[in-house]
């Protein structure tokens, strides 16, 4: 394990990423898809290092022997194994403080941490964040002013990201939601009271800053679906509260349809 | 006398062995019918929505580092491999004093987040560039190149100037930190980020080596950043700020401590400060400001490649003097 121990640990590294970006896309859970191409050139280059590591395995003996040990060692070849032994020891109790200057070919200690998130993935891979990251932060809307929006695209009914309807729904002094119906997507949160919402969360770089925007579904004539359930709903804007005021949020949907769906290839909404 | 010994001494062995022998597989055989029994029922209890998610945003947050850690690690180990001594002594000026300013501009060019930036820095000062314009460049690369500034533009839309004060906050606490290190940095705090190849070795081979181990061992520390950045963003849920956005004073202090336990990359942080919309635009500032140069993530970094001593005191420092240059820069041109 000491001598092939970078190699495993970069393989294994490689091979996790490699197999959430190129042979899926699970990577769509953890960060936001610009970040592909990067992620698969990373997974290439690290499955080649693993394989300079495994091959190339160790050019030098010992990489802070001096040469006068070098000299030792070839005279007292019988203790030579002891002796690679004792500086192994040596060479762990440095790893332990983290001190790992002599360490160039078998791997620092802290590295077989990178084993976790590695093989969560390989193994396991964590669910995409849901309902329960979107209940605990209070959902976001974006900072911005009251203006005139761009038409909205022709089509009949027109799908939209909870972002841009949300937005238009509490900014546009245009109204170009008005007489409209739109689609959509995403998941299911409920209120203690039975009021229900379509959430989806924002994802600007990785899940760590996901952001929540919500619509709330009134007039469904089917029951609330429970939490978490991916669907989509089709209605139109219910103007309430003045623009730009805590009133007005959050965006109301008179909904018409709704109808259950997988969970997209994407859970999140990029910005 | 002889041959009884050793026959007494291989009894002895043989005993010992097999006494090891069963004590060491009734202790295994229990953990392992325990550890099959308990292992499943308290894997189902224990996953939780809580825990699934500490899961995703600790896997996010690696697997968001892994390629920004990679380029700096093999700028950094071409630096190690590549780029004989004399270059950096040549390029830069001898005095120190001017050495850090010109150091803190030349983080323009290295195009990536936080992560990117130590193990690059950690070259820098091998190849014999002064520890003090080493960090300069540290704390500025990933707060002052273009694809941060254009994130930040594009993130508050009409507000040039926010994108300026970013630049100029971050510029004036990385060349401060310089010049307070040089002026008072002790050596002994810094734990000299040493070559453990062969010194001869240069090229490829010198290349490989480097990289694998900058890399195996930054990202150690990755994982580790990315843990305790999990749990704080699980544990300390972010409407707790709302409470704050009264006081100036206050939710300048808050967002400044959210941006280091937040640990948001220093590409998408003007994405995030842009949705904090109760606080003031100072606040959002200094959010911005702190992110790139103190976070957990760099903390443990930073301990990695130059100790712990170090990385304690110089985030500290770091931390009061990027609140001080946001406010001051806040207050004059936001």
């Amino acid at each position: 394990m000491r001598r092939y121990g970078p190699a495993v640990l970069l393989l294994l590294t490689g091979a996790a990423i490699l197999r959430i970006s190129l042979f899926s896309e699970l990577y769509l859970r953890y960060v936001q898809a610009g970040l592909r191409p990067y992620l698969v050139v990373s997974g290439f280059l690290l499955v080649l290092l693993a394989v300079a590591a495994a091959v190339g395995g160790r050019p030098e003996r010992e990489p802070h022997a001096e040469q006068g040990q070098h000299a030792e060692h070839g005279e007292h070849t019988g203790r030579d194994q002891q002796r690679e032994h004792g500086e192994h020891g040596e060479h762990s109790e440095h790893d332990e403080h983290g001190d790992d200057q002599h360490g160039g070919h078998h791997s620092p200690r802290v590295a077989w941490l990178l084993t976790l998130p590695a093989l969560a993935l390989l193994l396991f891979p964590p669910p995409a964040l849901g309902s329960y990251s979107a209940e605990r932060e209070a959902a976001q809307r974006a900072a911005q002013g009251i203006g005139h929006f761009p038409a909205l695209p022709a089509g009949n009914p027109v799908a939209l990201t909870l972002a841009e309807f949300s937005s238009r729904a509490i900014y546009d002094s245009g109204r170009s939601l008005w007489g409209r119906t739109v689609r959509l997507t995403g998941f299911v949160t409920r209120d203690a009271d039975g009021t229900w919402y379509v959430t989806r969360l924002l994802v600007a770089c990785c899940a760590a800053d996901a952001t929540t925007s919500e619509v709330e579904i009134r007039n469904a004539d089917a029951d609330a679906p429970p939490a978490d359930t991916w669907v989509t709903v089709t209605g139109t804007w219910h103007p309430k509260g003045r623009l730009g005021t805590d009133e007005a949020w959050p965006p109301v949907l008179d909904t018409t349809g709704v109808r259950r769906i997988a969970q997209p290839a994407n859970p999140y909404e990029n910005r | 006398m002889q041959n009884q010994r050793t026959v007494v001494d291989g009894l002895r062995v043989a005993v010992r062995a097999l006494v090891y022998a069963v004590l060491g597989g009734t202790a295994l055989l229990a953990i392992a019918t325990v550890a099959s029994v308990l292992g499943p029922m308290l894997a189902l209890d224990l996953y939780t929505p809580p825990v699934a998610a500490w899961w995703t945003v600790f896997t996010a947050i690696a697997v968001q580092g892994v390629p920004f850690l990679l380029l700096g690690t093999v700028v950094s180990a071409a630096i190690g491999a590549f780029v004989p001594e004399e270059v950096f002594s040549r390029l830069l000026p001898r005095n120190q004093a001017l050495a850090v300013p010109v150091a803190g501009a030349a983080g323009v060019v290295l195009p990536g987040c936080e992560c990117a930036s130590v193990p690059v820095a950690g070259s820098l000062m091998r190849r014999g560039v002064a520890p003090a314009a080493a960090l300069a460049f540290l704390l500025s690369a990933p707060a002052v190149n273009p694809v941060v500034l254009v994130a930040t533009s594009v993130a508050f839309p009409g507000q040039p100037k926010m994108v300026l004060a970013r630049l100029v906050a971050s510029l004036a606490t990385a060349v401060l930190m310089g010049w307070l290190w040089a002026r008072f940095g002790r050596d002994e705090w810094l734990r000299p980020p040493r070559r453990h190849t062969d010194p001869a070795a240069t090229g490829l081979r010198a290349f490989t080596a480097g990289l694998q181990h900058d890399f195996l061992h930054a990202g150690g520390f990755l994982v580790l950043g990315a843990a305790a950045a999990a749990t704080f963003n699980i544990v300390v849920p972010r409407s707790v700020l709302d409470l704050f956005t009264g006081s100036p004073w206050m939710s300048v202090l808050l967002l400044a401590l959210l941006a280091v336990v937040l640990c948001v990359c220093s590409e998408a942080d003007a994405f995030v400060a842009a949705s904090l919309s109760g606080f003031s635009p100072t606040a959002r500032l200094a959010f911005m400001v702190v992110g790139p140069m103190v976070d957990l993530k760099l903390i443990a970094l930073q301990a990695g490649t130059f100790g712990r001593s170090f990385a304690l005191r110089f985030s500290s420092v770091t931390w009061v003097v990027a609140v001080a240059s946001s406010v001051l820069v806040g207050w004059w041109l936001l």
